[in-house]
């Protein structure tokens, strides 16, 4: 397929991501609910660490359910960077949470994830698109080079998972008691490159 | 201390009020949460464990009272039995209520949310967003016609031209915003319906990328905070550029009509199918909160009951406690006095009661102590008394009887405590004379009387003197009787004795002194006239004056005998050995071939502090009679003097007992009673005194003597006293079986011979 704005520049990598994840899901859709962290780096760049990083994730039928009934989910990004030290618990340098809001629209028939720390906020035509736009991380800021101390091995580990206290009250209750409503990955580490 | 900060805690009221209070103010706010209360929403978890919380700290509570309740009752505890009961009546009051409430509640929840669907609501709802949708893609393909157009023109007309067009375009096509834009996102040219807006409404990255491969985009947005755009992006051919890099943007706002009705239907739909999702969630949230606030009033009303239960039988415990400590004669017992209700005024009126008891009591212990030491005052004062006080009920019961009482009666009258006066004469018949006078007196119902009776008691007749009061009531009704009465026999015996002491010595002394002038002037007579007188003058001189001073000289004697019974010299008491001694004297008297002596003497005699001169004297006297009684019989036969000497036990007593019989004619019975006093003989010769000395020597040691007839004849019993010791050695070799016999053989004895006993 040709490309119609070649010259996107950064830009386009968030381009790429989304589409890459478009045809992904058009092969592949994830029928049981979860989240996994596919890819995660981080790269150094003007003496700021940017996050790139792609999740996939699987909403359970209760979920879906509730979402096609108007029923926004909220997902959290827990990001934590400590430095690692010998013989001794780890030192926290950083800590960051995003949160993410995905909506459906009746009217429309269109799927909106909202960055609620940025604001932006995207319409999208349909569910698998939406995740995998939620599931897409680019150049997410993380820390000034200068908070690391360069000696020292520098770790970052992240974690996804559905806020379940952002649900209405009554499904909230019942999401304490069901495992259908605990979508939450492993914490995965991946080492900041000086 | 901890422990005890948790008991009081557990037990006090405000603790568990304040719990309970602060638990009804969680389960508010966890109810006002479940109604989607944005405030309360967030803490709903925090909420729901501190109810859940409060609520086991509640059923710990309850778990502990009820575990102390049950070991109280297995225990059989005072008050637990009326604790439980309570306790059991609470929690039912409460409980039922409760439950039927919560069972209609629940069905009114039920039906309640139940009522919010309906399939009508639903459908309308269906169709008004289908309606809205359809409206909506109608006016998405009419922008999407002018829009395209709009392309077309822009195609045909040069890069510079193009921006001045979009104004003109826009205004024909009523648009909102026109903007013509290349593929790097740079504005070639836009026009606004506002001209103060200056930067156009491009379209984000994530729609840039779906252009790239989508070609064109219509879509409702609504991120501009205007309201609904529909915003419709399509390629511009420019002439020369064959890739369609150009690309036209136009917004076309709906009408603030269309668009709050599509808000308002989106909304309303979202609204309503969120209801349908949480349609069982609301119902267990609520039946949840409905549930903890049953658990919660069901718990606080359980421990209310447990806490009111304890707080009414309390007290009544305390009085039951006091009762039993009252009842086992603890008076000092205070009950603590917690309330001034009813139950308060009953532990007052019990610590009252309980006072009062005490004074009483100590007042009545202190009478008791008094009346005590006015009895032992009395009791010793009668124990030492030497007079006989026996006092008897109004129906003539012995009631007491001090111990000179039963010394002077000769038997133990604390066997007779109780029982009737006479009954004593049962087994003691000589004291029928004694019983009879006094039943006389009180049957005369006399206040006071004095009477000597005369009694034939074991050791011989007995003087009593007895004096009667009757006593009485405060009131003047009869209370019995003091009877005193006194052994007098002693004190008689004695004024006779000096009596006849004083006769004696006055006889002596008046007839002993003209005696010897008499005994001379014979003598004198015989001497001078006796040669010079015929011999028939002088055979009668002779045999005058020989009678004469025979005479004298026998009234000497007599005269001696009767100096030596008035002036009886002092003992000289010395260890005797009894058995050798009374042998040594029987041998004297074995000569006489008509007259056998018999001796039974124990071996086991002891020595007997006794004077021998007064003792041999006495032995002399005794066998002298018996054998001048065997010779009275004059017959041909042998007559037996029997003397035998031993040990017997009379009463609590033991004692030597020495008898001398004789074979001769028995004592008359008229001298009985005198047979011991001076000048009071059977003998044609006698002077009357050797009985009189023998009981003299008797009572100088102690001893008492009697006589009696037996079948042999004339006996003379005397009995001697032991020391401690012998009659201890005496008790001690006679065995309890046999001591009683030997006692009733004794008595039996007296009985058969009390018809003709004589008393001295």
């Amino acid at each position: 397929m040709q490309r119609i704005f070649p010259g996107l520049g950064r830009v386009s990598r968030l381009a790429q991501f989304v589409l890459s994840c478009i045809l992904l899901f058009q092969v592949a859709t994830v029928s049981a609910g979860g989240a996994t962290v596919a890819s995660i780096e981080s790269q150094l760049r003007n003496d700021v660490h940017y996050l790139d990083a792609r999740i996939q994730y699987g909403l359970t039928a209760p979920m879906l359910d509730a979402l096609h009934k108007g029923v926004p989910l909220t997902f959290v990004l827990e990001i934590e960077i400590s430095r690692q030290r010998n013989y001794v618990w780890d030192v926290t340098v950083a800590e960051l949470e995003q949160r993410y809001l995905l909506e459906y629209h009746a009217v429309t028939q269109n799927y909106h994830v909202k960055n609620l720390n940025s604001g932006a906020s995207y319409s999208l035509p349909s569910l698998d698109i939406a995740l995998s736009v939620l599931g897409t991380i680019v150049d997410l800021p993380l820390l000034d080079d200068e908070l690391l101390d360069s000696e020292a091995n520098n770790v970052g580990r992240l974690r996804v998972q559905m806020d379940i206290e952002e649900l209405p009250v009554p499904l909230r209750l019942l999401s304490y008691f069901s495992s259908e409503w605990h979508i939450s990955s492993e914490w995965v580490t991946w080492s900041l490159q000086p | 201390m901890v422990t005890a900060t948790l008991k009081r805690l557990g037990t006090g009221f405000f603790p568990v009020a304040v719990l309970s209070l602060l638990l009804l103010v969680s389960l508010y706010l966890m109810s006002a949460a479940t109604q989607n209360s944005e405030q309360f929403g967030r803490i709903f978890f925090v909420l729901l464990v501190v109810n859940v919380l409060g609520l086991i700290t509640l059923l710990v509570l309850i778990a502990a009272n009820l575990i102390r309740l049950v070991r109280q009752y297995r225990s059989q505890a005072t008050g637990s039995r009326l604790t439980a009961r309570l306790v059991v009546i609470f929690v039912v009051l409460s409980l039922l209520p409760v439950s039927v409430l919560y069972y209609f509640s629940l069905g009114f929840i039920q039906r309640g949310i139940d009522s919010w669907f309906d399939v009508r609501v639903e459908s309308a709802l269906d169709g008004a967003l289908e309606l809205t949708r359809l409206s909506l893609d109608e006016r998405k393909k009419e922008i999407l016609r002018r829009t395209e157009m709009m392309a077309e023109n822009l195609y045909l007309m040069p890069d510079e031209s193009s921006a001045l067009l979009l104004n003109d375009l826009r205004e024909q096509n009523d648009a909102y915003e026109l903007v013509l834009f290349n593929r790097d996102a740079h504005v070639l040219g836009f026009s606004n319906i506002d001209p103060a807006v200056i930067i156009p409404a491009l379209p984000d990255r994530a729609l840039l990328t779906q252009l790239e491969y989508q070609g064109n985009y219509i879509g409702l947005d609504n991120k501009l905070g205007e309201g609904l755009f529909l915003r419709v992006i399509v390629p511009v051919h420019k002439s020369g550029d064959l890739t369609g890099a150009v690309m036209l943007q136009s917004l076309y706002t709906l009408s603030d009509r269309v668009g709050g009705m599509v808000s308002s239907v989106e909304s309303a739909y979202a609204e309503y199918k969120r209801l349908t999702l949480m349609r069982d969630p609301l119902k267990f949230s609520f039946t949840l909160t409905l549930s903890l606030v049953l658990l919660l009033s069901c718990l606080t009303a359980v421990w209310a009951a447990f806490f009111s239960a304890r707080r009414l039988v309390a007290p009544i415990r305390a009085l039951s406690i006091g009762t039993r400590a009252v009842a086992s004669g603890d008076y000092k017992k205070r009950l603590p006095l917690h309330s001034k209700d009813e139950l308060g005024f009953l532990v007052e009126s019990f610590n009252d009661m309980t006072h009062r008891i005490a004074l009483s009591r100590d007042e009545v212990n202190r009478s008791q102590q008094m009346v005590e030491r006015e009895r032992a005052y009395l009791r010793v004062v009668l124990g030492r008394l030497s007079s006989g006080v026996l006092t008897l009920d109004k129906r003539r019961r012995i009631r007491t009887a001090n111990a000179s009482a039963n010394q002077v009666l000769g038997l133990d009258l604390k066997l007779f405590i109780g029982k009737g006066i006479d009954t004593i004469v049962v087994d003691h018949q000589w004291l029928e004379g004694f019983v009879s006078a006094i039943d006389e007196h009180l049957s005369g119902d006399e206040r006071e009387w004095r009477e000597e009776v005369v009694v034939f008691a074991e050791m011989g007749r007995q003087i009593i003197t007895c004096a009667g009061t009757a006593m009485a009531t405060v009131d003047g009704k009869s209370a019995g009787y003091v009877i005193v009465f006194d052994d007098v026999t002693a004190l008689v015996q004695a004024q006779r004795d000096a009596a006849w002491g004083e006769v004696a010595r006055r006889l002596a002394h008046e007839i002993k002194n003209p005696l010897t002038p008499i005994q001379l002037s014979a003598e004198r007579l015989r001497h001078k006239y006796l040669k010079t007188m015929s011999p028939q003058d002088a055979d009668l001189l002779d045999r005058s004056t020989h009678t004469i001073i025979q005479q004298v000289k026998v009234m000497k004697e007599m005269v001696q005998s009767f100096s030596e019974y008035a002036h009886a010299p002092t003992l000289n008491l010395l260890p005797l050995p009894m058995g050798d001694f009374i042998n040594e004297i029987l041998d004297l008297y074995r000569g006489d071939k008509k007259i056998k002596i018999e001796a039974l003497i124990d071996d086991d005699l002891p020595l007997m502090m006794m004077d021998a001169v007064r003792m041999r004297q006495l032995l002399h006297n005794l066998l002298v009679n018996a054998v001048d009684a065997v010779n009275a019989m004059d017959s041909d036969e042998v007559g037996l003097v029997k003397v035998s000497c031993h040990h017997v036990i009379s009463g609590s007593a033991a004692r030597m007992e020495l008898q001398v019989q004789d074979s001769g004619p028995g004592i008359p019975e008229n001298m009985m009673e005198q047979l011991f006093e001076p000048y009071v003989t059977s003998k044609p010769k006698g002077s009357g005194l050797g009985l009189a000395v023998v009981k003299k020597i008797v009572e100088e040691h102690g001893g008492s003597v009697q006589a009696k007839n037996t079948e042999l004849g004339g006996c003379v019993i005397i009995r001697f006293p032991l020391d401690d010791a012998r009659q201890k050695a005496v008790f001690d070799a006679v065995p309890a079986v046999e001591t009683q016999s030997l006692q009733i053989d004794i008595d039996q004895d007296q009985d058969e011979t009390s018809s003709n006993r004589g008393q001295i």
